[in-house]
C-alpha cells in the first residue's frame, strides 16, 4: 500500500529522521495507557538524538505502564514544507501519531537560539502558541533544561517549567496529571495549581504578574495565586549514585552528532568559573560510584551494539573515582575493540598514559579550554589553567605524536583590554616554542594549531549576571585586533560569528515582553537559528524593533546590584549574595578555591548533598 | 571462523536505511548478538562483510545476499535466530549457511525480480510496450545521463492487475556490476512508450537475486 507519508518520505533529506523505528525505541499500544507524552526537541533529529537529557526522561517515563513517551523533533525545512504543502502535522516518531491531542508535551530548552523551532513546532502541530490561548482539549506544554532558568522571554508560551532534574519531577507530575484527567479535566488552571502546590521545582508563569518600572525594568514579580510559592526553587537528585540512569539507548539508524553511548559520571561542577551557567545551576557537584557506572557501562554497550563510549561531565579530571573507572573499562573496551573517548580532562602524565592506552584514539584534536589570553583575565572569571599548565601539556602531546592543538578563547569579557586579547596570540606563539624546542626526532612532524574565539554571552545565575555585553562592533574590533597580531602562518585564528551571540545575549537575560517578538521573527520565517544558512540576523533585529523593544536594553546594558532581575523569583541554590561577592573578587582579580579545596558558602550546600557533605578518606578520595 | 551466506530483507518500517546506514546497523546487530566478526587482516581491522548488491533507499526486499566473515558455533538456524532478535524490527533474516572455501561468487549475480506498485493516470499495456523493437530511455551512467536501450535488460515483465488507480508489474530485470536496470527505469519507458500513461509514484519491492536464472539458495 503506498501512503502519503512515504510518497514524501521518497523525496526529503535522510527519511530516517522522521521514520523512528530503530533499536530500543519503545512502542506502546496508545490505548493502553494514561497519559501521552510528547518528549519535544526543538531542533533537527542529529541534534535531537544526541542528547542525554532525552534519553533520561524517555527510558524514566517508558518505566511508567500508564505513560507513552514518545520523541517530537523539528523537521528539517524540506519536511515542514511537504508537511505544510499536505496539511501533515506535527507527528510523533514512534507511533506517528499527531502531537495535537496528546496529553502533554514537555520541551527541552536547551539553547536560545532554539526559541523559535518551537513556535513553529507548536504551529506544525496546530496548537495555539500562547498558554493563555489553550484550552483544555489542547496538550499541557512544559518547559525544562538549562534555558528554564531564565525562560521569561518564552513564558507565555509554556504552562509550566520543571526546574532542574527531572528524575522525580516528571513521575510526580505524570500522577497529578493523571488524577486530573480523571477528574474530568476541570480546568487547566487546576491542575496548575495542584502542580506548583504539590511538586517541587514547579514554576508556573501565569502564577506571576510582572509589572515595570518607566526604564523598562522589572519593578516587581507578584505571585497571584497562594497555591504557589513565592520563589520556586530547583530541584536536584540528591543521591546521584543512586538515580535510576537507563540502562537501554536507542541506536539511531543515521549518524548523529554524539553517535555512541555517554556515560554520565557526575553531576555539577566543583570549579567556580564565573562565566560559566552550567557550573552553578547544576551545584552542588555529586558523583556516581565506579562500580554503579561500570554496570551501566556494560549494560549499554551490549544493548546497543555501539562501538564507542564516551564519559559525560563538566570536568571529568575532578571525578575522584576516575582511575578505578577508567582501569574497569578498559578491561571492556580492550576486549570489545570498543573506543573510549574522554573528553573534559586536564592533560598531565596519568591523562596521556591513558589515551596512549584506549583504542581507536587517533592522535589528533586535544582542545584546551584556556577562556582568557592572560593570566589576570583567566583569574578574573575564576578559570584555573595556567600558562605552565598548557605549556607542559602541549610539551607532553608533541612528544607524544599529537599533532593538533585546539585553544578555546572567549572575547568580550569583563575588564577585559588589548592586552589582555593580545595574550591570545602570545599563548600561540609560546606554544610553537615548544614545539621547536623538542629535537626533530622526538616530535611530530607536522602540527596545527588553531585559536578560535567566541564571545561571551553574560548568562543569568553567574558572577556576571550584571555584565553589559560588548557591542557586536567591539567584538568584530577585538576579532581583527586578534587576526591582525597573529606572529606566525602556523598559527591559525577563527572566531564565531558575533550576530548569532547578540541574540543569545538578548534572550539569555531577557523578560517577558520578547514572547511577542520571538512570535512575530517566527511568522516572518525565522527558525533553526542556531544553523548559519537559516539564521537571519535583520529579520530578528527588526522584529525585536518592531515591537517597541530595544536589543542593547538586554544585551548591552550593564544592570546594578539592586535592579530586579527578571528571574530573580527563582532559587537554583546559589545565592545571589554570593554571586555579588564572586562578581567583586572578579573585579580584584581574586580567584576563589574550588569546592573541595575550601567551601566558600555558594548557598548550594541548602540541598546536603554530593560535594557539600562528602567524607573523604586518607588519600582523599571520595568514601 | 567461517564464512556464512545469509538471506534477507526488510519491510516498509525500515525501507528508508541507505545502505552504509543498513552496515553500521548491522554490524552493531552483530555485535547485540552471541556472534563474533571475523575482522580483516591489517592496519585498521574491520569486519569481513560483501553485500550483494546495494538495496536503493525505499525500496523494500525479499531476498537480498551478503557473505560474512562469523566466528561462531552455532548451526545455521541459530544463527538465523540470533540475527533476527538483535536487528531493529524490519528486518528479517531467512536463512544462513556456512559455506566452503569460495562457494558461492555474489558478484556473478546479474539478474532480479521486483514487483512494481506503480501509482498512475491508467493502465500501462505491458504487452503492448514489448511490442517495440527498443525501449529507449535517458538512464544515470557513471559519466552523466545518457539514452540507453534498456529492452535486452528486461527478461520478464508481467501486468499482476490494475486497481484503485494503481498497476502492480512484476519483471526480472538485469541487476549488478554489468548492467543494472532499476524498475523505476523501467516505469520511465512505460511513460514514455504508453500513450496516456503517467506514473505519480513507483513502490518497488525485490524479490529475488538470481545468477544466470538460478537461484543462489
Amino acid at each position: 500500500m503506498i501512503t502519503l507519508k512515504d510518497k514524501i518520505l521518497s523525496r526529503v533529506m535522510k527519511p530516517t529522521r522522521y521514520t523512528g523505528g530503530e533499536m530500543n525505541a519503545v512502542t506502546k499500544d496508545p490505548s493502553s495507557v494514561d497519559i501521552r507524552f510528547g518528549f519535544c526537541f526543538p531542533d533537527v533529529y542529529e541534534v535531537a538524538m544526541s542528547h542525554l537529557g532525552l534519553k533520561i526522561i524517555y527510558h524514566t517515563l517508558n518505566t511508567r505502564e500508564d505513560t507513552y513517551c514518545e520523541r517530537v523533533f523539528a523537521p528539517w525545512e524540506d519536511m515542514e514544507q511537504e508537511m505544510r504543502n499536505h496539511g501533515m502535522r506535527l507527528f510523533a516518531l514512534e507511533s506517528g501519531d499527531e502531537v495535537t491531542r496528546f496529553d502533554i508535551l514537555g520541551f527541552t530548552l536547551q539553547y536560545e537560539l532554539s526559541y523559535s523551532n518551537i513556535v513553529n513546532m507548536l504551529d506544525l502541530a496546530e496548537i495555539p502558541v500562547l498558554a493563555a490561548e489553550r484550552g483544555e482539549e489542547y496538550p499541557i506544554i512544559y518547559g525544562g533544561g538549562p534555558c528554564a532558568y531564565n525562560a521569561e522571554p518564552i513564558a507565555d508560551i509554556f504552562d509550566f517549567f520543571m526546574l532542574g532534574e527531572g528524575e522525580e519531577q516528571v513521575h510526580e507530575t505524570m500522577e497529578i496529571l493523571k488524577a486530573w484527567k480523571k477528574d474530568g479535566k476541570k480546568s487547566k488552571k487546576e491542575l496548575l495549581e495542584r502542580l506548583a502546590e504539590n511538586v517541587e521545582g514547579i514554576y508556573v508563569p501565569s502564577f506571576y504578574d510582572v509589572d515595570y518600572n518607566e526604564d523598562g525594568t522589572v519593578k516587581s514579580i507578584t505571585r497571584n495565586n497562594p497555591h504557589t510559592p513565592e520563589k520556586i526553587r530547583k530541584r536536584i537528585m540528591r543521591d546521584f549514585d543512586s538515580t535510576p540512569a537507563p540502562d537501554t539507548i536507542i541506536v539511531p539508524f543515521g549518524e548523529v552528532i554524539h553517535d555512541r553511548v555517554m556515560l554520565e559520571v557526575m553531576r555539577g561542577c566543583l570549579r567556580g568559573c564565573r562565566f560559566c551557567q552550567a557550573g552553578y545551576i547544576y551545584r552542588p557537584l555529586r558523583e556516581r560510584k565506579p562500580e554503579t557506572l561500570l554496570g551501566l557501562a556494560d549494560s549499554l554497550l551490549s544493548c546497543s551494539g555501539y562501538d564507542e563510549i564516551s564519559l559525560s561531565s563538566l570536568s571529568t579530571s575532578d571525578f575522584s573515582g576516575l582511575p578505578k573507572l577508567t582501569e574497569g573499562l578498559l578491561k571492556i573496551t580492550e576486549e570489545k575493540k570498543i573506543g573510549l573517548s574522554l573528553p573534559s580532562l586536564r592533560i598531565d602524565n596519568f591523562s596521556l598514559e591513558l589515551m596512549e592506552r584506549v583504542q581507536k584514539v587517533r592522535k589528533t584534536g586535544i582542545t584546551f579550554a584556556c577562556e582568557a589570553g592572560t593570566q589576570r583575565l583567566r583569574d578574573v572569571i575564576n578559570k584555573n589553567v595556567t600558562e605552565d599548565d598548557v605549556l607542559a601539556s602541549t610539551n607532553l602531546l608533541f612528544r607524544g605524536g599529537w599533532t593538533n592543538v585546539k585553544l578555546y578563547f572567549m572575547i568580550g569579557l569583563p575588564t577585559e583590554t588589548d592586552e589582555d586579547l593580545l595574550g591570545i596570540p602570545e599563548i600561540g606563539k609560546k606554544i610553537l616554542d615548544v614545539y621547536f624546542a623538542i629535537p626533530k626526532e622526538e616530535r611530530a612532524k607536522q602540527i596545527n594549531i588553531t585559536m578560535s574565539a567566541s564571545s561571551f554571552v553574560p548568562k543569568p545565575f553567574t558572577a556576571f549576571q550584571w555584565f553589559g555585553m560588548n557591542s557586536r562592533e567591539e567584538l568584530r574590533r577585538k576579532q581583527r585586533f586578534i587576526k591582525e597580531n597573529i606572529p606566525s602562518k602556523r598559527l591559525r585564528f577563527t572566531y564565531h560569528d558575533d550576530s548569532t551571540s547578540y541574540l543569545e545575549g538578548v534572550f539569555s537575560r531577557g523578560d517577558r515582553r520578547l514572547c511577542k517578538a520571538i512570535i512575530t521573527a517566527v511568522k516572518r520565517g525565522c527558525k533553526f537559528d542556531a544553523w548559519g544558512e537559516f539564521f537571519d540576523f535583520d529579520k530578528w533585529m527588526g522584529a525585536i524593533y518592531d515591537c517597541g523593544l530595544d536589543p542593547d536594553f538586554y544585551a548591552a546594558r550593564e544592570r546594578s546590584y539592586d535592579e530586579i532581575l527578571p528571574w530573580d523569583h527563582i532559587d537554583v541554590g546559589v545565592t545571589k549574595k554570593f554571586l555579588i561577592a564572586e562578581n567583586e573578587r572578579a573585579k580584584r582579580g581574586e580567584t576563589t578555591p574550588n569546592c573541595r579545596l575550601k567551601c566558600s558558602g555558594c548557598g548550594a550546600a541548602c540541598f546536603n548533598a554530593g560535594v557539600c557533605v562528602e567524607k573523604r578518606d586518607k588519600e582523599g578520595a571520595v568514601e | 571462523m567461517s564464512k556464512f551466506i545469509l538471506k534477507y530483507g526488510r519491510d516498509d518500517r525500515v525501507k528508508f536505511i541507505s545502505h552504509l546506514d543498513f552496515v553500521r546497523c548491522f554490524h552493531r546487530a552483530v555485535r547485540r548478538s552471541k556472534l563474533r566478526f571475523e575482522f580483516s587482516q591489517g592496519f585498521n581491522p574491520h569486519p569481513v562483510m560483501t553485500i550483494a548488491q546495494p538495496l536503493p533507499v525505499a525500496v523494500t526486499s525479499e531476498g537480498d545476499y551478503m557473505k560474512v566473515g562469523l566466528i561462531t558455533g552455532l548451526s545455521d538456524e541459530q544463527v538465523v535466530d540470533e540475527l533476527n532478535r538483535a536487528m531493529p524490527p524490519g528486518f528479517t533474516f531467512y536463512k544462513a549457511r556456512r559455506l566452503a572455501a569460495k562457494e558461492i561468487d555474489l558478484t556473478k549475480i546479474n539478474m532480479a525480480e521486483y514487483v512494481a506498485e506503480i501509482e498512475c493516470t491508467q493502465r500501462c499495456d505491458i504487452d503492448e510496450l514489448m511490442r517495440n523493437k527498443e525501449l529507449i530511455v535517458p538512464k544515470k551512467t557513471k559519466s552523466g545521463v545518457k539514452d540507453s536501450d534498456i529492452l535486452p535488460h528486461i527478461y520478464e515483465i508481467e501486468d499482476l492487475g490494475y486497481t484503485d488507480g494503481i498497476q502492480t508489474v512484476r519483471m526480472v530485470l538485469s541487476c549488478g556490476s554489468g548492467y543494472n536496470l532499476r524498475p523505476e527505469t523501467v516505469v520511465a519507458a512505460m511513460e514514455r512508450y504508453c500513450g496516456g500513461f503517467k506514473a505519480e509514484f513507483t513502490a518497488v519491492c525485490r524479490k529475488r537475486m538470481l545468477i544466470d536464472n538460478n537461484e543462489i539458495m
